[in-house]
């Protein structure tokens, strides 16, 4: 069940993410912290290339796919997931145009920005909470040992878990990130350097 | 099955009349990750302390091949063996790079003197304490504290890291990348024994896990066995898990 814990680590990195612009805008506007809109970009690029382009056609591919071969159960949430990771374009574009309007000194940027942020994360929550609770341990229940092996040796041969597609070193760029972020939820080396 | 590093067997630990460990058989295979999990007061840090010789106790410890009784700390350190204190305990008035170089004290005494070479390997770890390295220890941000004393045990060159609770008190972000270090090390060739009370992230990181409840393991097991066993989720993992929680809105 490598599969499995790939997922959950992905899930983890993407919420930390989340979780770290979310602080940052908390932050600025309070007054405690001063934009850094490359730092913002760089983090809304990895959630895009990283969850939206990489973790989920994964799970639709090979887990998902197999799970539904196997049962019916779950069919309601299943569906729900896959409808969801095809709306993953959408979502990224309203981070993006949020932050240009914010970038571009629109009176209510930041206000819009974090909203789009909370909306972002709420829906992953959801997202994450309902495939948590009810499809992984639905693979656990239905999946054979044959399934696993297959859906493990998917995961693992894709590539390196953080390895992107598009030859995107991932570690890399979380690194930079997490470098760049102001403490005490990163480094504080920054502003952020691509 | 790989060589092993580490073995204790029947290790106890008494704190007065209480017994703070009983009889706890622990086994850390060369170049695995090896964590303990479990609730606060279970006896995690105590089990470390005793490993290292910071704590009397009773039973058997096997290190790279050797039966050591009533082990003392120096002696661990220079047979191979480190341990990054829950505390971090830094040196607050001195440099970061000092308190790098005395982490290579005993190393130096014994007349080795690789010690500039293993402080670029630690730089090269951990980008920032370069950039850092001028600056008080005091003064660093939680993160770079638990880099600094990661980075000064690592100046030992220990075959055997034992690290205690390295994500308490730090933000997300810095916990994934404290575990990707730790990833990072046991590439490496460091075998690695982690306490740790984020279950969920220890058993991603690690091989093989334990399960240390009132001072006794009560589980064990391949640490993606035990991260899919319903007892350690529930107990210990949830139905949810706190990268859920920190998206709340």
């Amino acid at each position: 069940m490598e599969a499995l814990r790939i997922i959950q680590e992905e899930h983890q990195s993407l919420a930390a993410i989340l979780h770290a612009v979310r602080f940052m805008l908390k932050e600025i506007k309070a007054g405690r912290l001063t934009p850094d809109f490359g730092l913002f970009k760089a983090m809304v690029h990895y959630l895009d290339a990283y969850p939206e382009k990489r973790h989920h056609p994964k799970e639709d591919d090979f887990l998902f796919a197999r799970l539904k071969q196997r049962t019916d159960e779950g069919a309601e949430a299943l569906a729900r997931l896959e409808h969801d990771h095809t709306g993953g374009e959408g979502r990224i574009k309203a981070l993006e145009a949020a932050l240009l309007s914010y970038e571009g000194g629109e009176p209510d940027g930041l206000e819009i920005t974090a909203r789009a942020f909370d909306d972002f994360a709420e829906f992953y929550r959801n997202h994450m909470i309902l495939e948590e609770r009810e499809i992984l341990p639905l693979a656990r229940k239905h999946l054979t040992q044959e399934d696993w092996d297959a859906i493990d040796e998917a995961f693992r041969t894709e590539q390196d878990p953080m390895k992107g597609a598009a030859g995107e070193d991932f570690r890399a760029i979380f690194s930079r990130l997490v470098a760049a972020a102001p403490p005490p939820i990163g480094l504080g080396s920054g502003p952020y350097k691509g | 099955m790989t060589t092993s590093i580490l073995e204790i067997r029947d290790l106890c630990v008494s704190y007065g009349k209480v017994e703070a460990l009983h009889n706890a058989n622990i086994r850390v295979g060369e170049g695995q990750i090896v964590t303990v999990i479990g609730p606060n007061g279970a006896g995690k840090t105590t089990m470390l302390s005793a490993i290292m010789g910071l704590l009397d106790s009773r039973g058997e410890l096997d290190f790279d091949g050797k039966l050591r009784l009533a082990p003392e700390v120096e002696d661990m350190v220079a047979a191979g063996m480190n341990l990054v204190p829950e505390k971090r305990e830094l040196f607050g008035e001195m440099s970061v790079q000092d308190n790098l170089l005395l982490g290579a004290f005993q190393r130096y005494r014994s007349g080795k003197r690789d010690q500039a070479e293993t402080m670029e390997e630690v730089y090269g770890l951990f980008p920032r304490l370069k950039e850092r390295r001028e600056q008080m220890a005091g003064t660093l941000s939680g993160g770079e504290r638990q880099m600094l004393a990661v980075g000064r045990a690592l100046m030992a060159k220990p075959r055997l890291l034992m690290l205690d609770e390295p994500s308490l008190g730090l933000a997300p972000l810095i916990v994934r990348e404290i575990f990707r270090i730790i990833a990072e090390l046991r590439r490496r060739g460091v075998s690695i024994l982690l306490v740790e009370q984020n279950a969920r992230a220890a058993l991603q990181v690690a091989d093989y896990a334990y399960v240390l409840e009132t001072g006794e393991i009560s589980m064990e097991g391949p640490a993606q066995a035990l991260a899919d066993d319903p007892r350690v989720i529930e107990a210990y993992l949830g139905l949810g898990g706190k990268h859920q929680d920190m998206l709340a809105t």
